[in-house]
């Protein structure tokens, strides 16, 4: 974990690797057990998650509260919660008055979720803030202007370009205030939100956006670094939003990263994505997700102006496994690169002889990792192995297999090991990416025993 | 399973149209996926009359168009309850060639996919046409066009707007409606994939022809990133391609490109070229996706 790095590659220096920001919203409440609400509204249970996404998954950098809606809460949206998901907006307070805010309105530290998403930004700068860089996500000025307007404001920008002008000043002071007081909590990077950018074209960004992005992004480039998120289909708005002059420009699998990198670098803006939420993160294989980013690493020809991240926000149900294989191919992408090759290669005629595991004479414990020395859910995970080793001495028996070595690899296939790190007891799997407690791994055992 | 997909902007009348639609197949066992809440909701006791079963998908932001796991996850359940007809109406801000991509997984192949009808409200739609790109694409992958609030406009927008639609998508059946009413008829219009081929013989598509010679080490990847970024302008794409020695036919009618090896003998390899009517911005897509692509692209005559 390396903030200096992140910020060195922010700075466009070349670096030694390219830095790693899992976008780990909703998600890092699957990691202990809390759902999308509870993570969003519950300070000690954020704070638990993230601290687990930054333990698990070693990032240079991470988001603390991902949520397009904390803005249009405060400035009077109705929200609609879900489990797995940040919650939706569900009534736009000027979609009957086509009116702008008074200045009164801008968000405090005192309303809404502020006094929650603060404390928790100010409580992980403490435990983590030396190491890793933290993200403060604030909704970008065109999103939050349809939170408030509604759908009315595609209308607007045809019926009535002045009042869009004043609803979106008025939003540039609500994303200035929000990145002053995120900022007071200690982020290091302010990221704008603005999914719908995508929606509108290059002449009409330059006619709406291109001023109110650039005095935010003047504004917070004062004090910390800037990222101007994008969702969906942005290729032909890049090179405008490059204009804005933010420090980085995230996108999602719907633009070509090593295409866009060609213009971002023009401008000398580093370019931050992108791997696939759905068909990778979500569905693919700890192995895909490896791979995907080692070719995506691969295609790009130097360790400057670049981030790897997801595309967006993760979606809940990531598997850990495949954020696991993701970290491990930035952090060690030649070894990464070299598992891969020897996984999908016919070296197979390795022969590996597996224990008579209906015979033992006592339990046998194996661990199935990538590395423990270098990925740290591996190394959580061997780790709770060697203390149950001290626990029982030479009642039990252990051994680490790592996917570093080509026979076992092919363990792992004639094993039907999927994910990484597993832990099996006598043949069987009784653990899968999470770290087991000792309590849990010892009654494991004790069940063999 | 058949599957239709009804799409078009925010407030246009989707809703409406879904009720209509609902009523129109009510001896059929549907399946209905909505992706974006509505001012009004389909009518609770409607789908119960009707034995309609309802699935929301609530994302986060209906404007977010990198998540389709949870439309995924809503058709999974459907083909499990084995109805008739799926129905899915899609958020007003989606791009619907994202839903097609997940359709046409082959976990789906039991789908029987019949095309979508995109509805558009004719008062408005210049505005929203001018200001979200989105709309172009909802267009451009429905069979079935209807001008909604027809009651709205004079009969010089009226055939203004007929025209425009034309040259936006030529094969699109158009129909008109006051509430978003329809009838039986018009579904029987709706194709799998929009059958701009025919069309294509009876207009003049050549208005705008471009000739774009690329490079031989561009991969397939980014050929089709290239392509996508001029899909929307232009109504035909074809030529040969040589990549890494390989031959491929590159065939693109309206959005939809094919990429397909090619075993016979090819002419102008690696030549590709690009027609489009009067009023489309090939030139300045074209000119964009060069940019991103310099490395690949060799040169482009206009």
């Amino acid at each position: 974990m390396s903030k200096e790095l992140l910020f060195r590659t922010l700075k466009n220096e070349i670096t030694e690797r390219a830095p790693w920001v899992p976008f780990a919203g909703v998600h890092a409440g699957a990691l202990v057990g809390a759902d999308a609400k509870d993570v969003l509204t519950d300070e000690d249970i954020l704070v638990k998650a993230l601290l687990e996404v930054n333990r698990l998954y070693k990032p240079d950098g991470q988001p603390v509260v991902f949520d397009l809606q904390l803005e249009a809460e405060i400035l009077g949206c109705d929200l609609v919660w879900s489990n797995d998901g940040p919650p939706s907006v569900s009534s736009h307070p000027l979609e009957d008055s086509m009116s702008i805010p008074c200045d009164c309105k801008l968000p405090t530290e005192n309303d809404g979720r502020m006094p929650l998403v603060l404390s928790v930004m100010r409580r992980m700068k403490k435990e983590v803030g030396d190491t890793t860089a933290l993200y403060g996500l604030i909704c970008g000025p065109f999103t939050l202007a349809s939170h408030l307007r509604g759908n009315d404001i595609f209308m607007d920008m045809f019926d009535d370009d002045e009042y869009v002008k004043g609803l979106l000043g008025f939003c540039v002071k609500v994303a200035n205030r929000m990145s002053d007081m995120m900022i007071d909590a200690g982020m290091d990077v302010i990221a704008v939100v603005d999914p719908l950018v995508s929606q509108i074209s290059p002449a009409h960004f330059e006619e709406f956006l291109l001023e109110p992005f650039t005095k935010l992004f003047e504004h917070i480039n004062k004090r910390a670094f800037s990222s101007f998120f994008v969702c969906g289909d942005a290729t032909k708005n890049i090179e405008v939003m490059c204009k804005t002059k933010p420090h980085s420009i995230s996108i999602d699998e719907n633009v070509n990263l090593k295409a866009a990198k060609t213009i971002t670098d023009k401008y000398d803006v580093v370019i931050e994505g992108n791997i696939p939420l759905t068909t990778v993160m979500l569905h693919g294989s700890q192995q895909d997700n490896m791979k995907y980013v080692v070719d995506l690493i691969d295609e790009i020809d130097e360790y400057k102006n670049l981030i790897v991240s997801p595309g967006c926000d993760m979606p809940y149900a990531v598997p850990f496994e495949n954020t696991i294989g993701v970290s491990q191919a930035i952090l060690q992408t030649d070894e990464v690169r070299e598992m891969i090759k020897n996984y999908t290669s016919a070296t197979f005629d390795i022969e590996v002889e597996l224990p008579d595991y209906d015979n033992l004479t006592r339990p046998f414990v194996e661990v199935f990792t990538l590395d423990s020395a270098t990925c740290a859910a591996c190394t959580y995970m061997m780790g709770a192995v060697d203390v149950a080793k001290k626990t029982y001495g030479d009642k039990i028996d252990v051994v680490e297999y790592k996917f570093t070595l080509k026979e076992n690899i092919a363990r792992c296939m004639k094993m039907g090991v999927k994910n990484l790190p597993s832990i099996y007891i006598n043949g069987n799997l009784r653990f899968s990416s999470i770290i087991p407690s000792k309590e849990e791994l010892e009654s494991e055992i004790n069940k063999v025993l | 399973m058949r599957l239709y997909m009804v799409t078009g902007f925010l407030g246009a009348g989707k809703t409406t149209l879904l009720k209509c639609l609902i009523k129109l197949l009510c001896n059929e066992k549907i399946y209905l996926i909505i992706n974006e809440f509505g001012k009004e909701g389909v009518d609770g006791s409607l789908l119960r009359q009707m034995q309609v079963t309802l699935a929301e998908i609530n994302n986060g932001s209906i404007f977010c168009a990198c998540r389709q796991d949870k439309f995924e996850i809503e058709l999974e359940r459907a083909i499990v309850e084995r109805p008739d007809v799926i129905i899915i109406e899609t958020s007003g801000l989606s791009d619907p060639t994202n839903i097609r991509k997940v359709i046409d997984q082959d976990k789906f192949s039991d789908i029987d996919y019949k095309g979508c009808m995109c509805i558009i409200d004719a008062a408005r739609f210049e505005k929203v046409y001018t200001t979200a790109t989105v709309v172009k694409k909802q267009l451009m992958v429905s069979s079935v066009i209807i001008i909604n609030k027809t009651d709205l406009i004079t009969s010089e927008q009226f055939v203004k707007l007929k025209n425009m639609l034309n040259e936006i998508n030529p094969a699109a059946n158009i129909f008109f409606s006051q509430y978003g009413n329809i009838d039986k008829k018009m579904m029987e219009y709706l194709t799998k994939d929009i059958q701009l081929e025919e069309v294509l013989n009876t207009i003049d598509i050549t208005l705008q022809k471009a000739l774009v010679n690329i490079s031989s080490n561009m991969t397939i990847k980014d050929l089709i990133a290239f392509l996508d970024m001029i899909k929307f302008d232009c109504h035909r794409i074809k030529g040969f391609v040589d990549l890494k020695n390989i031959t491929y036919y590159v065939d693109g009618v309206g959005s939809n490109i094919k990429i397909e090896k090619y075993d016979g003998i090819a002419n102008n390899i690696n030549k590709i070229v690009f027609l489009a009517g009067k009023g489309m911005s090939l030139r300045k897509s074209l000119k964009t996706a060069c940019e991103w692509y310099s490395n690949y692209v060799k040169d482009v005559e206009l």
